[in-house]
């Protein structure tokens, strides 16, 4: 399993990360970010690839 | 970032072999655009990147510059005299600040701001109820201003173009960033450059073209940048502007590509995939992340790595993206602006939030907005490059 984190003071809903991940992250309706604290392993590169394009450096991901 | 980054996507493509990374400056990699934003605010703010050492497998040589590349005997030294030998180089050694002479060349109180160190600098010789000018209307100029402002001094903008940000995303766009700016206490003095420094030792003002004078107590110069490619001179590369670099980012010779030495980054000056437009450079955050991933490729390709789906003549179209927080302003952008020959406002209005989207001739080349995300991100996937 992977964890997902991210720092909601950090974050400014810039969606990036959605479009690397669009099964752990997507913005709501009116454009917050959501997402899933924990994901499956095949999602890793995925969630590695959002957590580097990130703007704010706002995501966390720890391997269990 | 550009050298992490790759180094990074090496071992996640399977690299084995040995990794050095060589940078000028003694920091480990960090992430610059808090620079001019949270990181002048506060130095407490976190802005190296998380390294991973044992999944990295590198090595880092920080301090130390390159000052001299042999691209043949595929060879690196540095200012303190020590020699690297290579099979793969990548080079991302990015800009540095633009700095202008004046004829009172004044040098105490005059800033600019690319790096940590940078920041530190201005962090410590600013108070609240300075008066700071800030020459240039980019966004390092314009995010600054807005910092500065928010930390209580007194901030005039000054620039040759007519709008703040105008060159970047057209004059809609930027009437409602001055206004916004102006609103919150920003002077702007556009159409108009500054002719000379005044003060002895330290500055007291600056002289400009139309012979009006500014007070200030410190000067911040935000007038662009040069690309550090000094060091790979004398190998038969176009360093004309930046490194130029074909379609699999290796750079290029006139008897032909060196597939052995590649550009990621700032400096990196790269073909259009579909475009019959001389290759540019792309000062945008993403792209080193985008070309990283890609050189991480091609090398362990070339190492006969198994690299699934890759194929070294595959075009390398990535979509730039930036973005710019200055007040309580969210500007984010896809796409290259720079290419647009019109703009039309997709969706919102100039006195909210809004998206324009860039065209040239009938394609859309990019598109920017206030706020609005998920609108903007629709119109992402038509973008063409």
């Amino acid at each position: 399993m992977i964890k997902v984190i991210v720092d909601m003071d950090k974050c400014q809903h810039y969606g990036q990360c959605v479009y690397e991940a669009p099964n752990i992250f997507k913005l709501n309706e009116e454009d917050k970010l959501e997402y899933l604290a924990t994901a499956d392993d095949s999602e890793l590169g995925n969630i590695q690839a959002a957590v580097d394009i990130c703007p704010m450096q706002a995501i966390q991901l720890i391997k269990e | 970032m550009g050298g992490l980054r790759t180094a990074e996507s090496l071992r996640r493509t399977g690299f084995e072999g040995e990794i050095t990374l060589l940078g000028a400056e003694s920091e480990f990699p960090y992430n610059r655009p808090p620079l001019s934003k949270e990181y002048l605010l506060n130095p407490e703010t976190k802005i190296h990147f998380n390294l991973n050492h044992d999944t990295l497998q590198s090595e880092f040589v920080l301090g130390d510059a390159a000052v001299r590349a042999n691209l043949k005997e595929q060879t690196v030294s540095t200012e303190q005299g020590k020699t690297f030998t290579f099979d793969y180089l990548v080079a991302a050694t990015g800009l540095r600040s633009r700095s202008l002479k004046f004829e009172n060349n004044l040098l105490t109180k005059r800033f600019s701001l690319r790096t940590m160190s940078d920041t530190e600098k201005l962090r410590t010789a600013i108070s609240s109820g300075m008066k700071v000018a800030i020459l240039g209307a980019g966004f390092i100029g314009c995010e600054l201003a807005a910092t500065l402002t928010k930390l209580g001094c007194s901030v005039h903008v000054i620039a040759p173009e007519a709008i703040p940000l105008a060159l970047a995303l057209g004059e809609d766009f930027a009437r409602v960033i001055q206004r916004n700016h102006e609103a919150q206490g920003v002077t702007f003095h556009m159409n108009t450059s500054v002719k000379d420094l005044i003060g002895e030792d330290d500055i007291r003002g600056v002289l400009l073209g139309d012979g009006t004078t500014i007070d200030c107590d410190i000067l911040i110069e935000a007038v662009g940048s040069l690309t550090n490619v000094e060091w790979l001179a004398d190998n038969n590369l176009d360093l004309s502007n930046g490194l130029l670099l074909d379609h699999a980012l290796h750079a290029v010779t006139p008897e032909g590509s060196l597939t052995h030495v590649y550009g990621v980054g700032d400096i990196a000056r790269f073909p259009y995939a579909h475009r019959q437009l001389p290759a540019r450079r792309i000062e945008h955050w993403n792209i080193p992340i985008e070309m990283a991933k890609r050189v991480a490729k091609d090398i362990c390709f070339q190492e006969g790595l198994d690299v699934a789906d890759y194929s070294p003549t595959e075009v390398f179209r990535p979509l730039a993206s930036f973005w710019s927080d200055q007040f309580d302003m969210h500007i984010l952008s896809y796409g290259e602006l720079h290419l647009a020959t019109s703009t039309k406002l997709l969706d919102g209005d100039f006195d909210g939030e809004f998206v324009v989207g860039y065209y040239r001739d009938d394609e859309l080349v990019g598109v920017a907005g206030l706020g609005m995300r998920g609108v903007l991100n629709t119109y992402r996937a038509e973008i063409s490059i």
